[in-house]
């Protein structure tokens, strides 16, 4: 699938501040678009306009100026509601219905007949699992319960498109770990995500594609991949290469062991020197892939160039 | 529709958690003091005035309760954010805003029938007769409960929970005395700045009066079929006014 599930041009959005007649900006000119079948990643520091977006696509705010799609339709026609599933960050519920009632109220808004409703909460309840809890009110629910909660709502119409607000808040390194499994899973079944989050290792972990937004711009935009590269450096992993570092020195930018392994940082035009030398001295080749930072060092570059 | 009555459907169970429906235990206790309290009457003129006493009861109630289960339908849930999760979904804001009110209706349609079957109910016991035509009462107490609770729930699109609540009263107020002080003023008043601000309020508020039938249920047998589908027109063409007021405010507020 190659088209867009998400496109905005130009998005501007200000709020009043208190009584003054003075607009703050909240989103100053966004772009951004979201492939069908990937998931994106919308990362940014607070006030940096992610919850501004995610309310903009889903029509509970209006922008000032700009224009978009989701799923095809343009911004705030309630058409393409039906095709998507949204989970809050910090999920609010009404507190007075179980899980499966909620369910069921939430399921009912998709025009899903009783037997529908009853079948998918019982899978979604299961994929989450929160199937022992199910008799519980919302109110007595954890945190993580809750979140778990807010990602079956989400579902509860086998949506094309899941928008989701920070979907590992609250749980533990376990619950975060399933959710990213139940990230993959969906990409698998061939839905959009489009996520908000301040995890980072979770958004390099899953994510195809990103945008970083700083105050309420888009500074980074992109296949993930592409974006963390390097350019002009290729990263070769060796064995036992360090013994033969002073060899490498002339030709190697930065060498560390990691794994057992030897990490070498070089400029793609040395890779077949650094090769020569590898075999020259018998050294075990592990791996050559071109460099890439991580997510956090593109973070916290794109944050700073703008200033923060 | 569907999404609409789903909302409704909402709202009544909320109301069922927070427990409002007891408020008919209370008022039964109250309906009953009260009667106790009369002076010794012979048994007819102690049903007229059981009648009349408990329906002006009922009106209060109802009254009170219509503006307590209108003013924080919207406002509640975009504080608590339960909102996003409904109009994130393929529901409309006109869907919502009428859910909800429909809902709060429910609510005192539920609430005004027990209430209605409670005088029934005590009428029959301290005076011995059945006196099915408190009903007429208990249903232009609705009428006029419905008035309230769309006047609310409109001003509840954009207004906090003290500023509506101070301007419901005072709009329930002003629709009382629009046939008495308000034609007063308008027709023999002299101050022109007077006459001006009576203009609007007589014209464009609801003649809340039309709803006060507790003297004719009281001490006559009530009112014609006629009269009690004038009243519901009327109540009608107010509602729809307030509820689209209240859309025209809430489709394009952000939240």
């Amino acid at each position: 699938m190659t088209g867009s599930a998400v496109k905005l041009e130009d998005i501007k959005k200000s709020y009043r501040s208190g009584f003054s007649r003075e607009r703050k900006a909240a989103v100053e000119g966004l772009s951004l678009e979201v492939r069908s079948g990937e998931i994106f990643g919308l990362l940014g520091p607070n006030g940096a306009g992610k919850t501004t977006t995610l309310k903009i696509l889903l029509g509970i705010i209006f922008p000032d100026d700009g224009q978009g799609t989701v799923l095809g339709r343009p911004l705030g026609d309630r058409t393409s509601y039906s095709r998507l599933g949204f989970l809050p960050e910090q999920p609010y519920f009404y507190g007075f219905l179980t899980a499966e009632n909620g369910l069921d109220l939430y399921g009912k808004f998709f025009g899903l007949n009783k037997d529908e409703r009853a079948s998918r909460s019982a899978r979604l309840l299961d994929m989450v699992g929160l199937r022992r809890g199910s008799h519980l009110t919302l109110d007595k629910y954890s945190k993580g319960m809750l979140q778990r909660f807010g990602i079956a709502q989400a579902l509860i119409n086998d949506p094309e498109l899941v928008i989701m607000d920070e979907p590992s808040s609250g749980l533990d390194p376990v619950g975060q770990k399933e959710i990213r499994d139940i990230l993959v899973r969906l990409k698998e079944d061939g839905k959009t995500i489009f996520l908000s989050s301040h995890q980072l290792s979770e958004v390099e972990n899953v994510c195809d594609s990103v945008s970083i937004v700083n105050r309420g711009k888009s500074v980074r935009n992109g296949n993930l991949s592409d974006l963390l590269a390097v350019e002009g450096m290729t990263r070769v992993v060796l064995r036992g290469a360090l013994a033969a570092k002073d060899s490498l020195s002339s030709l190697v930018r930065k060498i560390e062991e990691s794994d057992g392994a030897t990490v070498l940082e070089v400029n793609s035009s040395d890779v077949y020197r650094v090769l020569d030398v590898a075999r020259e001295l018998e050294l075990e080749l592990v791996s050559i892939e071109p460099s890439r930072r991580t997510l956090e060092d593109l973070f916290m570059e794109a944050i700073k160039e703008q200033g923060n | 529709m569907r999404n609409t009555g789903t909302l409704a459907l909402n709202v009544v169970k909320d109301t069922a958690r927070r427990k409002l429906f007891y408020v008919v235990f209370l008022f039964g206790l109250a309906v009953m003091a009260l009667s106790t309290l009369l002076p010794t009457f012979e048994l007819g003129m102690r049903s007229q005035f059981l009648k009349d006493i408990s329906l002006s009861l009922t009106s209060l109630f109802g009254v009170v309760l219509a503006v307590v289960l209108s003013v924080n339908q919207v406002p509640g849930e975009i504080e608590s954010r339960t909102i996003y999760n409904i109009l994130s979904k393929p529901v409309s804001r006109s869907q919502y805003l009428l859910g909800k009110y429909l809902g709060v209706l429910a609510d005192l349609a539920i609430i005004l029938l027990i209430m209605g079957l409670e005088i029934l109910v005590l009428v029959a016991a301290r005076a011995h007769t059945a006196s099915p035509v408190i009903f007429q009462g208990v249903f232009t107490i609705f009428l006029e409960c419905a008035i309230i609770a769309a006047f609310c729930l409109f001003l509840s699109t954009f207004a906090t929970a003290p500023v509506n609540v101070f301007a419901t009263i005072l709009f329930y107020l002003l629709c009382h005395v629009k046939t008495d002080f308000l034609h007063r003023t308008l027709v023999e008043g002299t101050n022109g700045f007077t006459k001006v601000l009576a203009w609007p309020a007589y014209y464009l508020l609801p003649n809340l009066e039309n709803y006060n039938i507790s003297q004719q249920v009281g001490y006559s047998k009530g009112v014609s079929a006629g009269y009690l589908l004038r009243v519901s027109g009327y109540a009608i063409l107010f509602v729809v006014l307030f509820l689209f007021l209240g859309y025209l405010v809430f489709r394009r507020k952000d939240i």
